[in-house]
């Protein structure tokens, strides 16, 4: 197609005017239509300039003066389009390079437009890489969460006070009795928990329900055997103690229950 | 119920099984068992001996557990511990079971995952097996003690649980955990003959423990302990005179009462204060120690082996329980297997530290005689004050020289007191030679702080602590330098450390400098090490150059090379430096500037620590070392600049104290969002608050201390609270909250509060005999005398605890604040009658002897010659007099004091005369009803006998002497009318216990039934009042069998 653009330029009616513009596409297709005909005919694939030429020929007109014509001196000389700075106004816009084509993709197709309206670039600025910067932040950060996280619990709840006079400044929240006060004495807080199996996930994990237990053992290197035994116990005897049968273990404790005799009732 | 975790088990001190069934509540009386309950279908009864089965009952709501224990065991050694247990068999031994309460399982796994080490340790010394075929912990709350030893089970303290995650508390746990095995061969399979025999008890129990810590924790760590041990035992026996380990009641002549530097009896276990018995043990594993190096550790365990297979042979006897006594340990039997298995003579040391109460006190100097080459020891002894005896034997003495380490063995005899010790070495010091230490190791020394003439590094008397004694020992500071840089002894070390405290050098800060760094110092002598290093930078304050002591060295262990003022994130795998740096900051605070301040750029720097701490890449919690960070801000504290008694308020807050204070909050705060383990923050936050307002940042107020003090709290937090009262108590004279504590001794529900509350009085005395006081009252008087006469009968540690505080605060003679005593009664010996003296209200004369000495005589006298008519004071001359002769007798007769001699024959000590006496008379009348007269009367006759019982011959001259001494007066009528409900009150339990426990002798079928529907929960009598919170409330009788 772009080959058909050429040949119509060098056509004189090529400034006919509107009327002139239209006739001009048909003849054009007209003649590649035809040269692509003849030259299949020949068998080729590809037209040469004779199958033009016979086309030309064919469509009534005069090939000799064809470069005559083009020779003539008062042709007009279509200056190449000014260089005009296109590339100034997106260079403001582009983001980065354009893309060019994936192989899939025939060349005709418009090219990309410009990265930044299609490709998602998180803004943010450099990251802070400085280590006592880091900490500092960490730490002041982790203060302000705990103190904001205190004075909202002490304002929504009860409070006691150092001072007589003052009881916002230093609030501190109640002392208020458990009814089983060993518990969160004793239990590690979620937050510890969370900790733990962060920081360390194969060595044993003490926190974990008896649910999990297995699978925290099964990485245990040493008597896992024996773990998991006592663990399946534990579950028998948690559950009932009444399939204590199932354990390896002979322990009083882990046996049945026995149901009492018949004529032991009165 | 099971939901609430609400749980019951036996508890006391000594022999206290008859408080929850009829027994021969003896040590010595063994008889095999089978013991049965019936719970609660949720509930498990874990008891002692082999669970034979489990029945349901037939309407399978409550089920019947069944004992059998075929070894004959004493029935002060039978406990239960019932409750909705999780159960965990031990996965190395089977025939181990733990319970703990609901969901503490996991952690009842980790504690507890050590335990078969211990076994394997202990069965492998005493080359014998376990004796029982089957060992249960169980972990209960709000247990009497830490760890109780009862046949074939142990009940713990439920705190003593922790997770992986917890470092400080891993080592106290297992040491528990040991201990209690200890007990288990010599305690409750090993029984005792006689009370006089518990020493031999304790002390192999003791020793054993002793050797696992060894083994366990490494020798530094076990000499350690036997230094601190050792301290203590001198500490407490040159203050209170001495404790005797095996004490002789022969011919009761109370001059020869063995303990009459004492405020109380060690005839009875149960009149022992608790800190005299925990002392008593600590004794008694000493000497264990002291015969061990007597006759060798291989022969001291042939003996332990021997009584053990003795005793498991008499065991198996079924028949012939005659047999059984082999079971039995006596002092003397087990100082004859001493001499069959070692065939050494140790009478000696038996007679100088088990027959005989004190401790050695030596002072030691020397010179060095140049000229003869000798080193010349003098060595006094102090032996007249009291709690110490005199010395007479050998006694080692390390010398370490230019030219190595020499022992010598020095005579102590009568009258010399200088030894001379020839040296070795020539005071010439060969340059670039290495000197040869002790243990074998050659070192480089600068020797140029050295005296030229010398060839002395330093010298040690008594290294191996083979005598229980004191040494003050003189020698120069550059002496203790050395001692401390080149001796490898633990103890040397620590010893080393506190004399340079005397000496504030840049010598002495340099050794200490180096202590602290070096990598292979033990770390307890670092950690004493920060703390010398802080008194010497502020003596040394006005040439102190550089930074404050610790910081740089704190930085470069523990801050990040990059940034030297953030700590590193939390690592605490090296517990070394953990410990380390746990204790750093705190002795770092305790220094203090020319202003006697604390510089600012410490406090920042503690902030600091506080702001960068980092603990989420750490495997382990950081909650302790947070709490010391707290302790370090508190020991900033400095008093502050006080305009006039102007009232505290915020504005005039100190802006360092405002810094601290607003941590204290944030961290306070946090710990009801996110609590730590053990509360150790808000226990610490506690006592920082405290420290402020005592030192005058902070209104002084107990208001907030007395939330946290209330039952519903963590035991750690109350204790801290209640330690912050006590404290105000003493500092503010607050009448009011002593009542407020008082009260709580009298209610709470915990008895180990109940128990801690009077320690912390008597340690922090509120005043004492010889001070003025607002507090010191009468009625004061009244309510301790009766919290020590009635109403604490089931519990000998609280009465011991009331003893002990009456004793501090008043002394053994009568308060102060009470009105002189009368001589207006006039008591008829003969015809037991008391004639009141027509001119006088009848004031008995009264007894102001310590309450406890002898209880047989003053039991009685102690109730009923008390009066409180202040308005009828009456000072006559004769009275005072009296009664300062009375205090002045004290001292060395304290049972008698002479009055007018006319008076005596008419004296007499029957109580229910003068009981008669006291409610004819005057206005108590109105304040009682007859019944509770009469109620009152009939239980303290019933008094009166059984303290009879134990009477010795003689008693009759000394009581009647007694009877003279004045008495602090006891308002009678309160008196009465509380024991006698208290005793109601008892006695209705008891009755209820009786009607639901049958129990029988071993031949015979032992039914034990303990039921356990519905709220119905005993926790045998110790309890007073219920404790709703955790359900573990005695209801009245609500059914029977």
């Amino acid at each position: 197609m772009p080959r058909a653009a050429t040949h119509a330029r060098r056509r004189p009616w090529i400034q006919d005017g509107g009327h002139g513009v239209q006739r001009l596409g048909h003849d054009v297709s007209e003649i590649g239509r035809s040269a692509k005909s003849y030259c299949e005919h020949t068998a080729r694939t590809q037209p040469t300039l004779s199958d033009i030429v016979v086309t030309l020929v064919e469509m009534g007109f005069n090939v000799e003066t064809l470069p005559a014509y083009a020779k003539r001196s008062q042709r007009m000389v279509i200056t190449a389009p000014p260089v005009t700075n296109q590339p100034v106004t997106p260079k403001a816009l582009t983001a980065g390079q354009n893309k060019p084509h994936p192989s899939h993709i025939p060349g005709h197709f418009p090219e990309f437009p410009d990265p930044h309206t299609y490709i998602k670039t998180p803004t943010y600025r450099e990251p802070v890489s400085d280590y006592q910067i880091l900490r500092e932040k960490a730490a002041s950060q982790r203060r302000d969460v705990e103190r904001a996280l205190t004075r909202f619990m002490a304002k929504t709840g009860e409070t006691q006070s150092l001072f007589k006079d003052d009881v916002s400044t230093f609030p501190l929240i109640a002392a208020r009795p458990f009814t089983i006060p060993y518990l969160t004495a004793l239990l590690p807080s979620e937050l510890e928990m969370q900790q733990m199996e962060e920081t360390d996930s194969s060595e044993q994990d003490d926190q974990t329900d008896t649910e999990n237990l297995p699978l925290h053992m099964s990485t245990d290197d040493s008597g896992a055997e024996k773990e998991n035994a006592s663990v399946l116990q534990q579950n028998a005897s948690l559950s009932g103690s009444r399939n204590g049968e199932e354990s390896l273990i002979d322990n009083p404790y882990l046996r049945p229950v026995k149901k009492p005799k018949i004529r032991r009732k009165k | 119920m099971a939901e609430r975790g609400a749980h019951v088990f036996s508890c006391g001190y000594q022999n206290s099984t008859r408080f929850w069934f009829p027994c021969v509540d003896s040590y010595s009386e063994l008889c095999t068992w089978k013991l049965e309950y019936t719970v609660d279908a949720a509930m498990v009864a874990v008891s002692n001996g082999d669970l034979v089965e489990t029945i349901y009952t037939h309407d399978m709501r409550k089920k019947t557990f069944h004992y059998l224990l075929t070894i004959p065991t004493a029935a002060s050694n039978i406990s239960l511990a019932i409750g909705p247990f999780e159960i965990l068999v031990d996965p190395y031994m089977h025939e181990v079971t733990h319970f703990c309460l609901p969901q503490l399982l996991p952690l009842l796994k980790h504690t507890t995952s050590y335990l078969h080490e211990v076994f394997e340790f202990y069965e492998e010394i005493l080359t014998c097996r376990y004796p029982y075929s089957c060992f249960k912990t169980v972990f209960v709350d709000e247990a009497y003690v830490e760890v109780a030893a009862y046949a074939s089970m142990s009940i713990f303290s439920t705190n003593l649980l922790h997770s992986a995650m917890i470092i400080d508390e891993t080592p106290l746990t297992r040491r528990y955990l040991a201990q209690a095995l200890a007990q288990q061969f010599f305690g409750c399979f090993i029984s005792r003959m006689s009370w006089s025999d518990e020493w031999v008890l304790k002390g192999i129990s003791g020793y054993i423990y002793g050797l696992w810590m060894k083994k366990t924790f490494g020798v530094n760590e076990y000499r350690h302990w036997i230094k601190k041990e050792l301290d203590q035992i001198v500490v407490y026996e040159l203050k209170t005179g001495g404790v005797l380990l095996h004490p002789i009641f022969g011919g009761g002549k109370e001059k020869d009462n063995p303990a009459s530097h004492l405020h109380f009896s060690i005839k009875h276990p149960h009149t022992l204060s608790w800190e005299y018995y925990t002392m008593f043990q600590c004794k008694a594993h000493l000497v264990m120690r002291l015969i061990e190096n007597r006759i060798s550790m291989e022969f001291m365990l042939q003996v332990f082996n021997k009584l053990l297979s003795l005793a498991s042979t008499a065991s198996s006897q079924k028949f012939q329980s005659h047999m059984w006594s082999q079971m039995l340990v006596s002092t003397s039997g087990f100082l004859k297997s001493i001499s069959n298995v070692s065939g050494k003579d140790i009478q000696p040391l038996i007679k100088q530290w088990v027959d005989q109460s004190g401790v050695v006190k030596f002072y030691g100097s020397f010179a060095f005689n140049r000229k003869r080459n000798v080193l010349e020891l003098e060595i006094k002894q102090d032996y007249t004050s009291p709690g110490t005896q005199k010395y007479v034997g050998p006694l080692k003495v390390t010398v370490q020289e230019l030219d190595g380490s020499f022992n010598h063995t020095l005579q102590i005899e009568e009258n010399s007191l200088k030894h001379d010790i020839p040296c070795h070495s020539k005071s010439r010091r060969n340059k670039k030679k290495k000197i040869p230490l002790m243990n074998g190791e050659e070192v480089d020394m600068d020797l140029s702080a050295m005296d030229a003439d010398s060839p002395l590094l330093w010298i040690r008397i008594d290294p191996d602590m083979s005598v229980l004694r004191k040494v003050e020992f003189e020698q120069a500071d550059f002496m203790w330098q050395y001692q401390l840089r080149y001796e490898r002894d633990v103890v040397a070390q620590e010893e080393s450390i506190l004399a340079l405290e005397k000496f504030p050098t840049p010598a002495s800060r340099l050794a200490l400098t180096d202590i602290l760094e070096q990598e292979q110092c033990f770390y307890r002598v670092r950690m004493l090490a920060c703390f010398c290093l802080a008194k010497i930078a502020n003596s040394m304050v006005s040439t102190w150059t550089g930074p404050p002591a610790m910081k740089s060295l704190f930085t470069r262990m523990f801050c990040c090379k990059s940034c030297p003022n953030i700590v590193k994130t939390n690592n605490f795998m090296n517990f070394q430096s953990y410990f380390l740096q746990k204790t750093m900051p705190v002795a770092m605070a305790l220094l203090r500037d020319v202003h006697n301040l604390c510089p600012k750029e410490v406090l920042t720097f503690i902030l600091d620590l506080i702001k960068y701490n980092d603990n989420r890449k750490n495997k382990f919690s950081d909650n302790y070392y947070r709490a010391e960070l707290i302790d370090a801000l508190a020991n900033s504290v400095t008093p502050a600049v006080s305009v006039n008694n102007e009232v505290r308020t915020l504005d005039n807050l100190n802006p360092d104290v405002r810094l601290i204070l607003e941590e204290i909050t944030r961290f306070l705060n946090m710990e009801k969002l996110l609590p730590s383990y053990r509360h150790t923050i808000t226990v610490s936050c506690l006592k920082a608050i405290r420290i402020l307002q005592k030192n005058g940042h902070v209104p002084s107020d107990p208001a907030l201390f007395k939330t946290y003090a209330e039952y519903g709290h963590f035991v750690d937090i109350r204790i801290a609270a209640l330690e912050a009262v006590v404290d105000y108590t003493k500092v503010d004279r607050s009448y009011e909250e002593l009542q407020w504590l008082l009260n709580m001794v009298q209610n709470d529900p915990v008895p180990y509060v109940r128990h801690k509350i009077l320690n912390m009085l008597t340690r922090n005395p509120p005043f004492t005999k010889n001070m003025e006081s607002p507090l010191c009252n009468e009625a004061l008087v009244d309510q301790l005398w009766k919290l020590m006469n009635s109403g604490t009968s089931h519990d000998w540690r609280l009465r011991c605890g009331a003893v002990d505080l009456y004793f501090t605060l008043f002394g053994l003679s009568r308060p102060s604040c009470l009105p002189l005593p009368e001589l207006g009664l006039v008591l008829n010996l003969k015809e037991k009658k008391a004639v009141l003296n027509p001119t006088i209200i009848p004031e008995s004369v009264a007894n102001s002897q310590e309450p406890m000495n002898n209880p047989n005589n003053h039991g009685q006298l102690i109730g009923f010659q008390s009066t409180e008519d202040d308005h009828l004071v009456k000072e006559t001359a004769s009275s005072v007099s009296v009664h300062q002769q009375g205090v002045k007798r004290k001292a060395d007769m304290p049972l008698g004091s002479p009055l007018e001699p006319g008076q005596i024959p008419e004296k007499n000590e029957d109580s229910k005369v003068k009981l008669k006496i006291r409610f004819s008379n005057s206005q108590e009348e109105e304040e009682i009803d007859m019944d509770t007269v009469h109620d009152s009367q009939a239980f303290i006759y019933h008094h009166l006998n059984m303290l009879e019982r134990p009477s010795t011959p003689g008693k009759e001259q000394s009581s009647l002497e007694l009877n003279m001494l004045p008495v602090p007066a006891a308002p009678l009528s309160v008196f009465s009318k509380e024991s006698n409900s208290s005793k109601h009150s008892d006695h209705h339990h008891h009755h209820h216990h009786e009607h639901k426990k049958k129990k029988k002798k071993h031949k015979h079928k032992h039914k034990h039934k303990h039921k356990h529907d519905s709220k119905e929960k005993e926790k045998e009598p110790f309890t007073f009042s219920n404790s709703p919170a955790s359900g573990r409330s005695i209801r009245s009788p609500s059914l029977s069998d």
